[in-house]
C-alpha cells in the first residue's frame, strides 16, 4: 500500500471517528437545549418562586399548582434511603470480594452480582408490588406497603451492581505495598482495611456511590409501580411518594401538547437532569482524582 | 442474502395492506372488552385486522391526532382543549358510543358499611374527611387507591363529583391493582369499572351501592336494570372517536359492535348495553 493511501484511510478514519465523538455531544447538548428552552415556555406563566417553595404538584386542579418540591422530596426520599442500604452493603461486599474471599469464590461471585445489573427494572417493580409491599406492610404492621422503603429497597437492589464493582476496582487498585505497611507494623487484618486501605481507596469509594446514586435517582419503572405516586410531601418513608421521573411518565400520556401542564413536565425533567448531572460529574471527578493518584 | 430480499420485500408488502388494519388504542379499562370484541369480529371478518393497545383515553386521543391510531377508545369525552388541538390541525373528529359503564366503589368486605353517598364519598376522596371515624365508623386512617392522571376513570370520578382528589391518594396502575390493595387493606376504598368486580373475583371486598341523599335509594353499579334506567350516579358511556375521514375504514368494526353478537359481548364482559 502506498503511504499516499495510507495517510488517506488513515485521515478518513480520523475524521470518522471525530463525527461519531461529536454526534454523542451534540446529541447531549440537543437534548440539554430542548429541556431548557421548553422549561423557558414553563417559567413565562408560572414563576420560579411558586415553583419551588410551594407545597403542592396538582396540574390537573382548577388553580394549577405546579410546585417541584413534593416531588423533589419524594426523589430524595427514595435515593437516600436507597443509598442507606446500598452503600454499606455494596462497599462491605466489594472489600470482602478484594480483601477476603478465595480467589475461586471471587470468579463466581462477581459476575453474578453484576448480574443483578441485567434484571430488567420492570421485573424488580413487580417483586416491589407482590413480594416486598406485602412484606413492608406486614413487618410494619400497616396498611399498605407501596411506600418510599419499598421504593428504596428496590433501588438499593438495582444500585448495588453499579456500586460493588467500581468500589471492588478503587480497592484494587490501592497499592499492596499500603497493606503490607499496615501488617509490618503489627496492625490486624480487620485495622488494616478499616484504617489503610478502604481510606486509600476513599476517592474511588465516592464515585461509586455518586454513580449508584445516579441510576438511583433516574430510574423511573421500578418507582412507578412500588411506590403508590401519592404527590404530597412524605413525611417518612412508609408514606406513598411520587418521584419526579414517575410524575413524567405518568403524566406525558394524556397532557395536552404546548400547555403550561406540559411545559411544566419538562421543567421538572430539565431540574433531574441537572441533578443527575452534576451527580455524576462529582462522581467522575474522584474517578478521575483516584487515577491520578495510582497513576 | 436472496431470501432476506424476499423476506424483506413480503414485509414491506404487509405494510403496504395498511388500510386493512384498523389501529385501536386508548382506555385501559376497555382494552380488555376491545379484544374480545376484535376477536370475535375477526371470526366473521378474517380479511380485516384490528391491532388494539391501551395507555389510557388520553393516550388513545394524542394518538388519533398524531394518526397512529385510527380509533381511540376513551371512558371520558373529549376536553375542550383536546378539542381545540383538533380544531387547530383541521382534523374532523366524530365519535360512537358502543357500551356503557358503571365505575365501582370498593371497600373491603369487613368495613362495616353498606353504602354510601355522595357528599360522603367527596369528602373522603377530597381528603376532607381521613379518618372513617367521621363515618361514624371505628376510628381508622383512610386509605384512598385511586388511577393515575392519564386514566379515564380518575377524570371522570373526580369531574363527576366536582373535587380535586386528595394528595394522598395513591395512584395505582390499573384496576387490578386497585382490587389487590383492597382485599389486603380494611381501611382501603377505590375505585374501579363494575366489569372488573364482577369478572376479577369479588372475595374479600364489597361494592358499596351509592346514593344521592338520605332516605333516597342506594343502587349498586352491578345492578343492570338501574344502570339501563340511567339512575346510577356514576354511569358513563364508553365512547370511540375516529377521523371522520377514516370512517369507511372502521364502519365494519362499529357495525360489528352495534350489532347483537357485538352487544352480547359487551354485556358478557360486565359492561352495559347502549339503551
Amino acid at each position: 500500500m502506498s503511504i499516499k493511501k495510507r495517510e488517506k484511510t488513515d485521515w478518513v478514519l480520523k475524521q470518522l471517528f471525530k463525527a461519531t465523538g461529536l454526534v454523542t455531544i451534540g446529541l447531549l447538548g440537543g437534548i440539554f437545549i430542548m429541556l431548557i428552552y421548553n422549561s423557558i415556555a414553563f417559567f413565562a406563566n408560572i414563576s420560579p418562586i411558586d415553583f419551588f417553595t410551594g407545597a403542592q404538584w396538582d396540574p390537573g386542579s382548577a388553580k394549577g399548582n405546579y410546585s417541584i418540591l413534593p416531588l423533589l422530596a419524594s426523589t430524595g426520599l427514595v435515593a437516600l434511603g436507597s443509598m442507606l442500604i446500598a452503600v454499606p452493603l455494596g462497599i462491605f461486599t466489594a472489600a470482602f470480594l478484594s480483601e477476603f474471599a478465595p480467589s475461586k469464590l471471587q470468579a463466581v461471585l462477581k459476575p453474578i452480582i453484576e448480574m443483578l445489573a441485567a434484571i430488567p427494572s420492570v421485573a424488580i417493580g413487580f417483586l416491589g408490588i407482590v413480594l416486598v409491599g406485602p412484606g413492608i406492610a406486614k413487618i410494619f404492621g400497616i396498611q399498605n406497603g407501596l411506600n418510599a422503603l419499598n421504593g428504596s429497597i428496590l433501588l438499593a437492589v438495582m444500585a448495588l451492581p453499579t456500586i460493588v464493582t467500581i468500589s471492588e476496582d478503587a480497592i484494587n487498585a490501592v497499592p499492596k505495598s499500603y497493606r503490607e505497611a499496615s501488617l509490618a507494623l503489627g496492625a490486624n487484618k480487620w485495622e488494616t482495611l478499616f484504617k489503610v486501605t478502604l481510606p486509600a481507596a476513599l476517592p474511588g469509594l465516592i464515585a461509586a456511590v455518586m454513580l449508584g446514586l445516579g441510576r438511583a435517582l433516574g430510574e423511573t419503572m421500578t418507582v412507578l409501580m412500588a411506590t403508590g405516586n401519592a404527590s404530597a410531601i412524605p413525611r417518612g418513608f412508609l408514606d406513598s411518594v411520587r418521584t419526579i421521573t414517575a410524575t413524567i411518565a405518568i403524566e406525558m400520556g394524556e397532557v395536552p401538547y404546548r400547555t403550561t401542564h406540559y411545559f411544566a413536565l419538562f421543567a421538572i425533567a430539565a431540574v433531574l437532569f441537572l441533578i443527575t448531572l452534576s451527580i455524576n460529574l462529582l462522581g467522575e471527578f474522584f474517578a478521575n482524582r483516584l487515577r491520578k493518584f495510582h497513576a | 442474502m436472496k431470501y432476506f430480499f424476499y423476506s424483506l420485500l413480503v414485509l414491506l408488502f404487509s405494510c403496504s395492506q395498511d388500510n386493512k388494519t384498523i389501529k385501536l388504542k386508548g382506555s385501559d379499562t376497555e382494552v380488555n372488552l376491545a379484544v374480545q370484541l376484535a376477536e370475535s369480529f375477526h371470526g366473521i371478518n378474517d380479511d380485516v385486522f384490528v391491532s388494539i393497545s391501551g395507555g389510557g383515553s388520553g393516550l388513545g386521543i394524542a394518538s388519533l391526532l398524531n394518526g397512529t391510531a385510527d380509533l381511540a377508545n376513551s371512558s371520558r369525552s373529549i376536553n375542550d382543549k383536546e378539542i381545540e388541538l383538533f380544531q387547530k390541525s383541521g382534523i374532523p373528529i366524530d365519535s360512537f358510543i358502543f357500551g356503557q359503564d358503571a365505575i365501582a366503589f370498593v371497600v373491603a368486605e369487613d368495613l362495616l358499611i353498606d353504602s354510601i353517598s355522595i357528599t360522603e364519598l367527596s369528602g373522603i376522596l377530597s381528603g376532607e374527611f381521613s379518618n372513617w371515624s367521621s363515618l361514624s365508623l371505628k376510628n381508622l386512617p383512610i386509605n384512598i387507591y385511586g388511577r393515575q392522571s392519564n386514566s379515564g376513570t380518575h377524570d371522570f370520578v373526580k369531574k363527576k363529583l366536582g373535587i380535586d382528589f386528595s394528595l394522598y391518594a395513591k395512584e395505582m396502575n390499573g384496576n387490578a391493582q386497585i382490587l389487590e390493595a383492597i382485599k389486603a387493606d380494611n381501611s382501603g376504598i377505590g375505585y374501579v369499572g363494575a366489569g372488573y368486580v364482577t369478572h376479577g373475583g369479588s372475595k374479600g371486598i364489597k361494592v358499596l351501592p351509592v346514593y344521592l341523599e338520605k332516605n333516597q335509594q342506594a343502587i349498586s353499579p352491578l345492578d343492570a336494570q338501574m344502570i339501563a334506567a340511567g339512575k346510577y350516579f356514576f354511569q358513563r358511556p364508553l365512547f370511540q372517536y375516529y377521523m371522520a375521514s377514516s370512517y369507511q375504514k372502521i364502519k365494519p368494526f362499529l357495525d360489528f359492535e352495534k350489532s347483537e353478537a357485538g352487544q352480547k359481548i359487551i354485556q358478557s364482559a360486565g359492561y352495559y348495553p347502549v339503551k
